[in-house]
């Protein structure tokens, strides 16, 4: 059963119309999304927090899982201040704070990011499993090293972008409470 | 890029019989022959960093063992360092604060930082990083001067053999000379004779002494758990064999390696084949023999599905890559005793050449002993026969081929060719500028399997116009030659019936 | 071996006055910031970010299908801002790559689903074999052939590479025809 498409989107957030959104998608404020990102809201609800940066190509599913019946709808819960760069794919249900996701990842499904993650360029976790905090992986055999402390926001990227990608793109309209 | 270098496809046999394809032979314009990289000698021109692509000359080089002097490798993952720097508020004696900035080094990676392992970060962008004192340097140290006097001294007992010279001085019976007023006071000896009494150094060296004693295993090693997190793997410990740490938190980073540019010199001539320029960024050379300028290039255009035993079509592409126009004819290979008897000559030749070489200069000793300062004597190696198993018959059409020289206009002149060549339409199916495609008809082998490749061979006859500056000196007339190179296409594989 | 022609829809490409065919289906986000010689190949689903910073491609380029190219962000003591992306003539980008390169350089071949991380620097006659991954800030000096992640200098390139590369994009260009 689809459902409905219903984005709502918090005032501060850049949203790009040439994004695919599809199913039931809360965004946060200060969030930017380039265009071509696809977040699909297949199985449930995603949310997203404040502070994100969802670069182009990047996916984000919330996958029915194949043969199963989902006796409830999983909502996928992403933190703040994460980064999904080009062309990343997540289909982790929750995502902490502070990570990032570099290009050409991938996170499945039973996978669990904690806060302060880096999943490196090219690197696929597909093992149920919870990634403990600071966590690197790189590399082709996705090896594991221990940072010690979280990535840092990308704030200043994010204000960059809030001031220049109006300027170029036709933004969403963030949903305001009381107004139709 | 494979594909574009299409390495096994067409190949062209070198003088000393390895098969390469055509970008990665040269063309020597002396010998005017084909060579490839294991008949020419590659010399170092200079070395630089691959990161800061900054050029050190060799001497300097050398000194710092072949790494750049600011440019560092992570120790975890072996991708280069980068300067980072971060701002620190530091309250100074004048009760104002002030903004500092101090800088780390950090990996893009796998976000290794120079934090990890307890350096401090530095007041400076670049040097000032802690270097590590290798533990053994003393040992090795001791070592090399104790050979180095060995070597030495060996040498002199060489060169004393060669040239004895009597020295007949009435001083020395007399007593009255400087050496003997010397010997007499009791100061050292001076002059040729005294290194002879100092090598009597080396044999204070303590040998180093085998022993079977071991270090036992800390009993801790069975009890205590492992944190795979904290131990180094194999490949990060080998990076660095002075040291070798085992944990993570010891692995210190090392300077680059140094990258070098080199220069090709054909072995026979002793011509320079390839020269790029000194500066690292630049791609251009000084002498570029190229066959791929010289030679002409013959690429598969397309090829009708290989069968054992039936006839199949092939369309192949050739251009011409010089100045001056080209006439081409393909002739099959050489049977073998063709093949033995072009071997012996070339042998017959090279030896003429070496010969001659040995007659002018004498220089066998000194370059043994300062191999580093001297070239190498060019060795070279006797011609071989080429060894591959041709797989399948090719016919070759009987005509001449004649092909215009290059012109590189004509890249923007769409008006057509003004050059008629009586061509046969079945032959040749296409022409444009310098290049031409043909038909050839390729039958695999009887008995081949299928999945096999087909491999063909002939050898293309061209002509070439020798432009070298010493000829045109001698005879004001550039020289027309003909040439000939072996060819060994692979077709592709046999499809079933 | 000699390339075969490649055909493409003719009502899905743009052919400009300087023999660019650029795509429909591409996202050029800020055209006026994209700069492309001449006989520049931008293939389908690709996408140039001219929003972000200045690109500039030179002659006789291809950008394969899902390729992004996009200018790399730098943290300045006032302020960030994206730098522009320079490349040079005779590049041919593989396809699905991601170029966030500082400086291309010319004849370079990129190959397929590889990320070319930020602030790296390719200098002239360098080729990227397909799947690598360079961290950010790399520098791939001339003549040498990386792989592998991270990049690591496997090899060497003949001294022809010039012409070579000057060769393939030249005919890739004139086999690049509009299906009948």
């Amino acid at each position: 059963m689809a459902s409905k498409d219903s984005v709502k989107i918090a005032p501060g957030a850049m949203v790009c119309n040439e994004c695919e959104l599809r199913g039931d998608i809360t965004i946060g404020s200060m969030t930017v999304i380039h265009p071509r990102a696809s977040i699909i809201a297949e199985a449930g609800p995603i949310i997203i927090g404040e502070n994100n940066l969802i670069e182009e190509q990047s996916v984000i599913i919330n996958r029915i899982p194949k043969g199963e019946q989902p006796t409830s709808t999983p909502v996928l819960i992403i933190g703040a201040n994460n980064v999904f760069e080009v062309d990343c794919h997540s289909e982790a249900m929750k995502i902490g704070d502070n990570n990032i996701l570099e290009s050409k990842s991938f996170v499945g499904r039973e996978v669990e990011l904690t806060n302060g993650c880096i999943v490196g360029a090219g690197c696929k976790l597909t093992c149920p499993e919870v990634v403990p905090e600071n966590t690197v992986i790189f590399g082709q055999q996705c090896t594991r090293r221990q940072q010690m402390d979280k990535p840092p926001p990308q704030t200043l990227q994010l204000d960059f972008l809030t001031r220049v990608l109006p300027n170029y793109h036709h933004l969403k309209k963030p949903f305001v409470k009381g107004k139709q | 890029m494979s594909h574009i270098l299409q390495s096994d496809v067409v190949r062209y046999a070198c003088t000393c019989g390895s098969l390469k394809p055509l970008s990665r032979i040269y063309f020597c314009r002396h010998c005017l022959k084909i060579r490839c990289g294991y008949c020419v000698s590659h010399e170092v021109d200079s070395h630089y960093c691959a990161n800061c692509l900054e050029n050190l000359p060799s001497a300097e080089a050398r000194l710092k063992k072949q790494r750049c002097a600011s440019c560092f490798d992570c120790p975890s993952c072996l991708h280069t360092l980068s300067t980072k720097a971060s701002t620190v508020v530091v309250p100074s004696s004048d009760e104002k604060t002030v903004t500092r900035k101090l800088y780390y080094l950090a990996c893009g990676f796998c976000r290794w930082t120079s934090r990890d392992i307890g350096y401090p970060d530095q007041t400076v962008a670049s040097g000032g990083w802690p270097e590590k004192e290798n533990p053994h340097a003393s040992r090795i140290y001791n070592l090399l001067e104790h050979f180095k006097t060995l070597a030495l001294r060996e040498k002199q007992e060489r060169e004393k053999k060669k040239k004895f010279i009597p020295r007949r001085n009435i001083y020395h019976l007399s007593g009255l000379s400087a050496a003997m007023a010397r010997k007499r006071a009791g100061l050292p000896s001076i002059g040729p004779s005294s290194l002879k009494d100092d090598v009597g150094g080396p044999a204070e060296l303590i040998p180093s002494a085998a022993t079977e004693e071991v270090e036992q295993l800390p009993e801790e090693i069975f009890t205590d758990t492992l944190n795979l997190l904290k131990v180094t793997t194999l490949k990060q410990r080998l990076a660095q064999p002075e040291f070798q740490p085992q944990t993570v938190d010891e692995l210190y980073p090392a300077h680059k390696c140094l990258l070098i540019k080199r220069s090709q010199r054909c072995r026979s001539c002793e011509h320079n084949v390839s020269k790029p320029e000194y500066n690292p960024g630049s791609i251009k050379f000084k002498i570029q023999l190229s066959a791929h300028y010289h030679v002409p290039e013959i690429r598969i255009v397309t090829c009708e599905p290989l069968r054992a035993g039936e006839k199949s079509e092939m369309i192949i592409k050739i251009c011409n890559p010089t100045q001056y126009q080209s006439s081409l004819q393909f002739s099959p290979l050489p049977s073998p005793e063709e093949e033995a008897e072009e071997l012996s000559k070339e042998i017959e030749e090279r030896k003429q050449k070496v010969d001659r070489k040995d007659e002018k200069t004498n220089r066998e000793d000194v370059l043994l002993l300062l191999p580093s300062i001297c070239r190498q004597v060019s060795i070279t190696e006797d011609p071989r026969p080429v060894n591959v198993a041709l797989t399948g018959d090719i016919s070759l059409p009987p005509v001449t081929l004649v092909l215009p020289p290059r012109d590189d206009a004509a890249e923007y002149d769409d008006s057509g060719d003004t050059h008629n060549f009586q061509d046969d339409p079945k032959i040749v199916v296409w022409r444009k500028a310098n290049k031409a495609a043909m038909k050839l008809v390729i039958t695999p082998e009887e008995d081949i399997s299928e999945g096999r490749d087909v491999i063909v061979g002939f050898v293309m006859h061209y002509t070439y116009i020798n432009t070298m500056a010493t000829q045109l000196l001698e005879q004001r007339e550039p020289q027309k030659v003909n040439l000939k190179v072996k060819l060994y296409i692979t077709v592709g594989k046999v499809v079933g019936k | 071996m000699e390339l075969q022609d490649i055909f493409y829809n003719k009502v899905e490409y743009v052919e400009t006055a300087s023999g660019n065919k650029v795509s429909r289906q591409t996202v050029l986000c800020g055209s006026q910031n994209i700069v492309l010689s001449g006989k520049v190949i931008v293939q389908s689903d690709a996408i140039i970010r001219g929003d972000l910073a200045n690109v500039r491609a030179g002659r006789h380029c291809i950008i394969s299908k899902r390729a992004v190219i996009r200018p790399p962000f730098k943290k300045f003591s006032k302020g960030v801002a994206f730098f522009p992306l320079h490349m040079g003539d005779h590049v041919f980008v593989g396809e699905n790559s991601v170029v966030n390169a500082a400086v291309v350089g010319s004849y370079v071949y990129i190959g397929k689903n590889c990320v070319i991380g930020r602030r790296c620097v390719l200098k002239d006659c360098c080729v990227i074999e397909d799947n690598t991954v360079l961290p950010p800030e790399t520098v791939v000096p001339s003549f040498t052939r990386y792989a592998s992640s991270p990049g690591v200098c496997i090899g060497e390139l003949p001294e022809c590479t010039q012409d070579l590369m000057l060769e393939f994009t030249r005919s890739y260009y004139q086999h690049f025809l509009p299906a009948k």
